[in-house]
């Protein structure tokens, strides 16, 4: 079993932190919970840690990736394996160098060109219906009221290794991949990778290294999907592909792009996945289908298009 | 009001004040390979031959260089032009007309 829990946090740039907060706290409805030295920190309404999202000012796209980890012995494995897997850079990182975050390991992937912390404390602020007798929702929700972080699509030149280093190391497990054919000599387009039951924590695509090609909200249902793409248009957000499905996680969703130009996703639904579940393959010539179930026709922003 | 023209072609629009590049060619049943819409990717990156333009919102370095600013590559979803400014895309740029009858009005 993973000893990670969830991607616990995404930590991006944006170029205009005010015009990112109106986004994220007035469009996604996130909770901001501090802003301090140029950095803005964020959680959704069904989340108890004191963030999910941080946005600092200066440049686009990804600065790194929290994962949350279940105790200090499945930090110390994950931290020996790493020192074994060798193609990458492992640190420690303690307390307070990441605001409410506790001691953990830093481990840098320079095969994708991408930076991943991994930790077991967060400060607890709570979810906003409580623990006791809770509510459905909070009552005043603000814009689409994205109750939670879900995953990311990473963009990197050797999604191969970095692959391997989330399943041997953190023990992730391949749900669903992309290849160009069925033959042996099939190279890899994409992984969707899982900790324990969501159709994906991570997502890797072949590219250039470093770069983000989107970070997701996890809504309840197809409605509540439809719901956001009206408000994206009340919000003037831009809308790069949905409301529509996937084929690949099947899960339902809307790309749209923050002030800065980084992508966001809303998905929801999707399957509920299981370690001993088969994996499943897309081949290159059903990709568009796998990508847009309904439009089966990919879309060149959508697959050329990253910060 | 600044007009815009996209070099050999027919393309040309009377800009309303603030308006951007892109925002005039929309406006005017144009449509071009675009991504984000918000100054982050790059994609809509094409080169100002005459006139000038500037930016109302920030535009990250790592997106569009100094080097790039000076020798007139511009975003044209986030440049304001200052004054009558001709752009010179490349192919990939895809500039197309999606609505004739909003081209004949953004001519006037
Ligand atoms: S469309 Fe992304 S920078 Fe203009
Ligand atoms: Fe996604």
């Amino acid at each position: 079993m993973s000893d990670v829990l969830r991607m616990g946090y995404v930590h991006a740039r944006v170029t205009d932190l005010a015009r990112a907060k109106d986004h994220y706290a007035n469009t996604l409805g996130l909770y901001p919970t501090l802003e301090e030295d140029g950095k803005l920190y964020f959680k959704g309404w069904d989340e108890w840690d004191h963030h999910s999202v941080v946005l600092e000012e200066g440049g686009v796209g990804a600065v790194k990736f929290g994962f949350k980890v279940m105790d200090t012995a499945g930090l110390e494995r994950i931290e020996k394996k790493a020192q074994t897997f060798g193609d990458c850079t492992v640190t420690r990182m303690s307390a307070g160098e990441n605001r409410e975050v506790g001691d953990g390991i830093r481990v840098q992937l320079d095969c994708i060109g991408h930076t991943f912390e991994f930790y077991t404390d967060m400060t607890a602020v709570g979810l906003e219906v409580g623990t006791h007798n809770p509510d459905a929702f909070p009552r005043h929700l603000v814009g689409i009221g994205a109750p939670m972080l879900d995953h990311a699509l990473l963009i990197g030149e050797d999604i191969d290794t970095a692959a391997r280093f989330f399943m041997e190391v953190t023990d992730f497990y391949t749900t669903e991949r992309a290849q160009t054919d069925l033959s042996d000599e099939a190279q890899t387009i994409a992984y969707w990778l899982s900790s324990m039951q969501k159709v994906h924590d991570i997502a890797l695509l072949r590219g250039e290294n470093g770069k983000l090609h989107h970070f997701a909200f996890q809504m309840r249902d197809w409605n509540d999907i439809l719901h956001a793409a009206d408000l994206f248009a009340m919000d003037d957000v831009p809308i790069d592909v949905g409301p529509t499905r996937h084929g690949i996680t099947r899960g339902e969703t809307i790309y749209f792009f923050d002030p800065a130009g980084n992508r966001n996703e809303t998905f929801a639904g999707g399957y509920t996945s299981y370690r001993d579940r088969p994996t499943i393959i897309w081949t290159a010539d059903q990709l568009a289908k796998g990508i847009f179930y309904h439009a089966r026709e990919l879309k060149e922003s959508f697959t050329s298009v990253y910060t | 009001m600044p007009r815009l023209t996209v070099a050999d072609s027919d393309v040309e629009v009377l800009l309303k004040p603030g308006e951007t590049i892109l925002g005039g060619l929309h406006r005017a049943g144009y449509a071009a390979r675009t991504g984000c819409l918000r100054g982050g990717c790059g994609v809509c990156k094409v080169e100002v031959t005459q006139g000038s333009v500037t930016y109302a919102e920030t535009v990250a370095e790592t997106v569009l260089t100094s080097e790039e600013r000076t020798s007139g590559i511009c975003l044209i979803c986030r440049a304001v032009p200052q004054e009558d400014t001709v752009i010179a895309p490349r192919p990939e740029f895809k500039l197309r007309c999606v609505a004739p009858f909003l081209a004949a009005l953004a001519r006037k």
